[in-house]
This record gives structure tokens, sequence and C-alpha cells, in this order.
């Protein structure tokens, strides 16, 4: 039963992903312009969805995770959402163990969130911050810089524990 | 409310305008638009790009050392508000800057004059030498209205070669 929901999950989130995938790089282009594109890289980043891998940045154990639901959100989660995530790679010993499902808040997000004086930010990737149900963060630590959104969405412990708000 | 500077081109950035960009080492990266944005994806050095200010600082086309930018120092701590203090910094903003572009355009004004000063020499030279592809020997002579003026104005050939056209 549990195998054939997965796979269920698993049709639906391709589906999704095959809508909202970036086209940047069409087939019907010239070669020229190919080489072009490539150089510039030009990707439309969209929001973290079902399947989403993302970079833990704290100290609880897990080291990848994979998103398995954005809470709010039709389209996927942004900077500063929760989501439901399972654990795919952790460090042995940890807090965490791979396989565990959890609570999670994007902390780093490549898609540029609006602020509310009309400016973008972006980051340079997709991270999270493991939570339990609560709110409260798991690990000890955070890394790297953190948005200033997570102060209106009431993530204040991690704000204290972060080393660089952006 | 604070005006940033554009990491690629150095002008201002106004509240509402451009996007931010937050690597994972914390370094903010400001752009004012999408083209110094672009720019930086390609990652061109801008000091090597002609048309920003680091460029033109470095390459001396632009005043680097004065008295006026000593003001725009960044102040990380917020002021308690005085009525007073802010009218006269209001005015003082005015008059500072009034004051750094007039030094701008001195500056770019004396780098300029040798050359203007050459040009005028040349043309006057060619207007001695080569009068007689415009107009001929003969006529200069028989109407003496027709010869310039041992003054030379560099528009008046314009106005002689107007008058042949016609």
């Amino acid at each position: 039963m549990a195998a054939s929901n997965s796979s269920k999950l698993f049709r639906v989130g391709l589906s999704i992903l095959g809508g909202l995938s970036n086209n940047a790089l069409g087939a019907s282009r010239p070669s020229s312009q190919l080489a072009d594109m490539d150089f510039l890289s030009q990707q439309t980043r969209t929001f973290i969805q079902m399947r989403t891998n993302l970079k833990v940045v704290d100290n609880s154990g897990a080291k990848r995770v994979m998103c398995i639901q954005a809470l709010k959100g039709k389209k996927g989660a942004r900077l500063g959402d929760v989501i439901v995530a399972s654990v795919k790679e952790a460090h042995v010993g940890g807090k965490v163990k791979k396989g565990d499902v959890h609570y999670a808040v994007v902390v780093r997000a490549a898609m540029p969130r609006g602020r509310c004086d009309g400016s973008e930010v972006k980051f340079d990737d997709n991270a999270v911050v493991l939570i339990n149900k609560q709110g409260e963060p798991i690990g000890t630590r955070v890394f790297g810089p953190v948005p200033h959104e997570l102060r209106k969405k009431k993530h204040l412990k991690i704000l204290s524990l972060a080393e660089q708000i952006a | 409310m604070r005006l940033e500077k554009c990491w690629f081109c150095s002008s201002t950035v106004y509240p509402g305008h451009g996007i931010q960009y937050v690597r994972n080492d914390a370094k903010i990266f400001r752009f004012c638009r999408s083209k110094c944005h672009k720019n930086f994806k390609m990652k061109r050095n801008p000091r090597k790009v002609k048309w920003t200010k680091a460029y033109r600082r470095l390459h001396g086309k632009d005043m680097t050392q004065d008295s006026t930018f000593e003001f725009e120092r960044k102040r990380n701590r917020p002021e308690r508000y005085d009525r007073n203090v802010t009218e006269n910094t209001l005015k003082a903003i005015k008059k500072i800057d009034k004051v750094r572009v007039d030094r701008e355009a001195r500056h770019i004004a004396k780098r300029l004059k040798p050359k203007k000063a050459q040009l005028q020499r040349e043309a006057a030279r060619e207007l001695e030498q080569s009068i007689s592809m415009v107009k001929a020997p003969g006529a200069l002579l028989r109407d003496p209205s027709l010869t310039l003026p041992v003054k030379v104005k560099v528009s008046k050939p314009e106005t002689v070669d107007n008058r042949m056209e016609e």
C-alpha cells in the first residue's frame, strides 16, 4: 500500500516537474545560439517541490534531503516556507537517520523572492534547516547566510543561530 | 531606507530596484539592473568593462580623490532623529552633490583640454591650406566678402560650403 502510494506520488511529481521545468534550451535553436545559451546559463529558477533535493545546513546529522510536500503554495515552496522532507543522506551517528521524515524550513533558495521594498533576493543554492512539528530546529548550529524572511515566519531561533543574516 | 551601490557599475540602487544575490560565503552582490546582473553572471570583471565607474576610476577618466567623497561613507549606527540635523543634512547633501558634480566636470574638461586646442589648431591650418578645394582662388580675390576673416571660427567653413552647394 505504501509502495503504491509512493509510486503514485512519484508519477504526479513527474508530471508537475514536466510542466514546470525550464524550457531554456529548445531543440529548434541553431547550434551557435545553443553555445551562447550554455555560456550564459539562462536558468529560470522555480519553486521547491516534490522530489527537490536540498542541502541541509545545520548539524542535525542529515546531509541531503528530498522534499516530499511543500506545505502552503500550490506550485511549491519558496524562501522561508516549511516543507516536509525525507532524509536521503545522513552523517553517521547524527540525530537523524536516513529515511526519516521531518519538517524543514527553506533558508536558501535559488529562486528570487520579492522583498517588501520591491527588490529581489536570491541565493546560490537550495538549503534547509530541519525543524520539528513545533517549529524548533533539531540541530544546534546553522551554517551560511539566512534571509530576513524567517523573522516574519517566526523562525527566530534559526535567526539567532545564524552566522550571517542576508 | 538605504541607497546602495551597484556592485558592477557603481551606480546607486534606489529602493524597489534591482536584484540582490547572496553567495554562500555570505557576500552580497547588489545590481541596479539586469544589464549589470547579466554581465556578472558572464563573470566579466567590472574593471575591464569600459562603461563602469570602476574602469573609469582605474584609468583616470573620472575623479578618484576628493574631499566630497568623505561625506558619503557608510555609517551603520542609526542616529537619533533630530529635526534640525535632518534638515541640515538634506541641505548639505544638495550642496555637496553640486560641488562634486562641478569638480567632476572640471576634471573631465581638464582631461580633454589639450586635445581640443590641438583640434582647433588643426582646423585652422586646414582652412588656410585647403580652402582652394572649396572655392576657386580667383573667386576669393574678386569678391573679398567671400574670404574668411583672419580670426578663424570653426563654424565658418560650414556656411561657406552651404553657400557653394546652393
